[in-house]
């Protein structure tokens, strides 16, 4: 495995990790862009960009786009977030210079108006797709309610509203202040020559011009506010919980990301014990999510109705003992186990280790290797938890829910 | 690069194994003859149950023991059920395999089965069930499958609510010992192993004498073509299915091909009509879906209720013009795509370790890598379109979730 960094004049940073062993090859640009950096009336444009992005160039349709990825067997696709949007491939080895060349070119999309117009079509579906899955619609309700007024709880669907009344001006305005070279990570992975990768870069994207395209970061916890919404055509009970944690640019986010998993993995933790496994809800799950400046802890609970409130009381009782008695060295222990095997199995694939050597250089302007990633989980202590625990307070959270249950 | 392990012990379980040097995991699957399928009828559900209760506690461990045993180890375990297996699979790391499968053998032959764990994994099973109603995208999905397979092929794991609610401790504890059968059960691994020491850990604690009487099954089809489930959701979510043959068919590759061509990627014809030239819909697709006698092409499409009568109409329309020719290009994409999605499955060691297990069961015997590479090279035109015509697309089993109903 060999690290490679260049960066071309125009700012635009090309990372790779050579692996000549493997069997695939994986690429991918990491726009630092998402739905924070949009304001109210252009909400869902970050995501509605990474749209018709596929869209195609002066010389190529969107048909002929898409045929041209498929021609090179590749698995690709692209997501965005709060605050990046991300596109990528996997492909087999002697492909990997035609499809990085494909998403340079399109990283100049024309975004005309006819596909423009089309498209939205796509993403109103979208957005109704997600209003029939109550798990992400608690989440999404969640995240606003929890960051209130901070960009981080806008939408990244946006709504029928903003997406209806979005013209294609607004979408280019945005594109060119968001899609500069240096606000971007051109990132490979896997069987791949970076010499000639760095070639293609400086030929298809060293015209494009470099642009201020700022993120003003700001602290921010959270509202802790709690609200319910009635849906009585629901049978279960869906629960958003949120409460901050450190940013990914905080050294204690090991830390924090095994707090995580010790209190909400799906097995084996302070929720599997306390609310799974005497089936007072079927799925309770927590996630630990750094973000630029920021983070967010994020519980998703599902239970019948009727046990709503017992849940609720028995997460308070569980923070109320980690906040008075901490949590013990082996459950510390089988985090850790848990994450370095889980590193291990997602770093054996080009396209598993991709998205981690890409937000790290996005967020840390850093590269770490796999056994640097493991060191560093490797040595937090029981210490550094307690610490976190008492730092970050998880006792107080945002609490949105949906369903047939008032609260 | 690879070489394929095979061995039997003395009661007849199969072992099989693919080593990749290059990994520091390990993946192993067991596929127990204890599928939806395989249960005696008015028990459906009781394999969702199954699977949560064989984890309470099995061998000297309880419940807490064996999973902070299981997660000490950071072993990712999974559990599903198919028509014919109740599938338990692993991913760790391969210094911990031959502690790991002290454990699975605990879970499988001295499972505790205590009466009142039982009644946990029931609420957690009937919890399940009711969720289905807030997940119509998988609901449609699951009520396709009943209606599309002979009955009981088509059952769903997640059972029925009044089952559910009348199976007891005993009568789960008395399927979990006609079903559990060493050897009758598929082992599969793939990963950085030493496969004579598995066979030796293997002989030692599976070798047990094991009687079995597989179930007379006599499946029966349902023949109804179309059902609605009205909702007051914000889309129609639509299910269709229709008949082809299954992977032990000489012509298994041509019908991937022509999947592909389907609905293999973004320019394939189902995305590219549907989605990307009327945005019809977000998601639409299709796949192939085998049980060992019977297959059909499943596809799903979700769309908002003034769309899903042309969403249909659009998507049967590209089913029904497949057969009509392919071109050159539509097919060299199928090729390299279906070619890439192999390699990368041989990258996982995950999926590789499912795969072989998979084909042992479906076909008798493991595929090389390289075998299947060379059946997608040696692909045609020609051959793709006259397995289409010989095994056209006739009859729809069609269903719908949502506001609003559509006309075949």
């Amino acid at each position: 495995m060999e690290f490679k960094h260049r960066q071309l004049d125009n700012g635009l940073t090309i990372i790779g990790e050579v692996n000549d062993a493997a069997q695939s090859a994986a690429v991918g640009f990491f726009v630092k862009t998402g739905s924070r950096d949009e304001s109210p009336e252009i909400s869902g444009v970050s995501h509605f960009l990474e749209h018709m992005m596929f869209k195609g160039t002066e010389k190529l349709s969107p048909l002929e786009v898409n045929e041209a990825f498929d021609r090179l067997g590749a698995k690709f696709n692209a997501f965005t977030s709060e605050e990046n949007t991300v596109y990528y491939a996997a492909v087999l080895p002697e492909y990997l210079e035609d499809v990085a060349a494909l998403w340079m070119q399109l990283m100049r999309a024309t975004l005309r108006d006819d596909d423009f117009n089309l498209e939205k079509n796509v993403i109103l579906e979208e957005i109704a797709m997600y209003k029939d899955l109550p798990q992400f619609d608690v989440m999404d309700q969640g995240r606003a309610l929890h960051f209130g007024s901070h960009c981080c709880g806008n939408s990244v669907l946006g709504t029928n509203e903003s997406i209806t009344d979005m013209s294609a001006d607004q979408m280019r305005n945005y594109f060119s202040s968001r899609y500069a070279p240096n606000n971007m990570v051109l990132a490979c992975c896997g069987n791949f020559n970076f010499d000639r990768l760095c070639t293609l870069a400086e030929k298809h994207c060293g015209v494009w011009e470099t642009m201020d395209s700022p993120r003003p970061l700001s602290e921010f916890e959270g509202t802790f506010k709690k609200k319910h919404v009635q849906n009585d055509n629901l049978v279960r009970q869906h629960l958003c919980l949120l409460s901050p944690t450190v940013s990914m640019q905080d050294p204690r986010r090991y830390a924090a990301s095994l707090l995580g998993m010790m209190l909400g993995d799906e097995t084996g933790s302070r929720y599997y014990w306390a609310l799974v496994d005497p089936a007072l809800a079927d799925i309770a799950v927590m996630q630990c999510e750094s973000m630029d400046g920021a983070g967010v802890f994020y519980s998703y609970i599902c239970c019948g109705p009727d046990k709503v409130s017992s849940v609720l009381e028995t997460i308070d009782a569980m923070h109320t003992d980690i906040q008075t008695n901490g949590v013990t060295q082996a459950e510390l222990e089988t985090a850790r186990n848990k994450v370095l095997s889980a590193m291990t199995l997602k770093c054996e694939q080009p396209m598993g280790r991709l998205v981690s050597l890409g937000f790290n250089w996005t967020y840390n302007h850093h590269y770490q290797t796999v056994q640097q990633e493991v060191d560093q989980i490797k040595t937090v202590t029981l210490d550094d938890v307690s610490r976190l625990i008492e730092q970050l307070n998880p006792s107080r959270y945002t609490l949105m829910s949906l369903g047939p249950q008032q609260l | 690069m690879s070489t394929l392990d095979q061995y039997t012990l003395k009661n007849g379980m199969v072992l099989l194994g693919e080593r990749l040097d290059h990994v520091q995991s390990v993946s192993f699957h067991f596929l127990l003859p204890a599928g939806a399928a395989m249960l005696p009828a008015g028990c459906c559900g009781a394999s969702a149950v199954i699977s949560d209760w064989l984890f309470r506690g099995a061998g000297n461990r309880n419940s807490r023991q064996l999973i902070e045993a299981l997660d000490g180890l950071g072993i990712h375990r999974h559990t599903s059920v198919s028509a014919n297996h109740l599938n338990i699979s692993a991913s760790l790391e391969a210094g911990n395999l031959s502690v790991a499968l002290d454990l699975f053998a605990d879970i499988l032959l001295r499972p505790q089965l205590e009466a009142e764990q039982f009644e946990l994994s029931r609420q957690l099973a009937v919890s399940e069930l009711e969720g289905l109603d807030d997940d119509p995208r998988q609901k449609v999905m699951i009520h396709l499958a009943e209606q599309f397979y002979p009955e009981p092929y088509g059952r769903s794991a997640l059972g029925k609510a009044d089952e559910l609610a009348a199976l007891t401790p005993e009568t789960v504890q008395q399927l979990v010992k006609q079903t559990f059968h060493p050897s009758q059960t598929i082992f599969s691994i793939c990963g950085n192993y030493d496969f004579d020491a598995v066979c030796r850990q293997m002989e030692q604690l599976f070798s047990v004498d094991d009687p079995y009487q597989p179930p007379v099954i006599e499946p029966v089809f349902q023949g109804k073509p179309y059902t609605h489930y009205p909702t007051q959701g914000a889309q129609v979510h639509i299910g269709l299915m229709t008949t082809v043959p299954p992977i032990s068919a000489d012509c298994y590759y041509e019908l991937m091909a022509a999947v592909s061509v389907l609905s293999g990627s973004m320019s394939s014809r189902l995305f590219t009509e549907v989605r990307e030239k009327r945005g019809l819909c977000y998601a639409v697709g299709a796949r192939y879906r085998t049980l060992k006698d019977f297959a059909g092409i499943s596809c799903y499409a979700g769309t908002t209720p003034e769309k899903a009568q042309e969403t249909l109409d659009v998507t049967l329309e590209q089913f029904n013009t497949l057969k009509d020719g392919i071109t050159a290009d539509e097919m060299q994409r199928a090729k390299v795509g279906l070619k890439t999605s192999l390699i990368m499955q041989g990258e996982s060691t995950s999926a590789r370790s499912g795969g072989i297990a998979g084909d042992f069961f479906l076909l008798n015997r493991v595929r090389e890598l390289d075998e299947i590479r060379d059946k997608i090279e040696s692909l045609s035109i020609a051959n793709v379109e006259g397995v289409l015509q010989a095994n056209p697309f006739e009859n729809y089993t069609v269903v719908t979730i949502g506001p609003t109903d559509i006309t075949l």
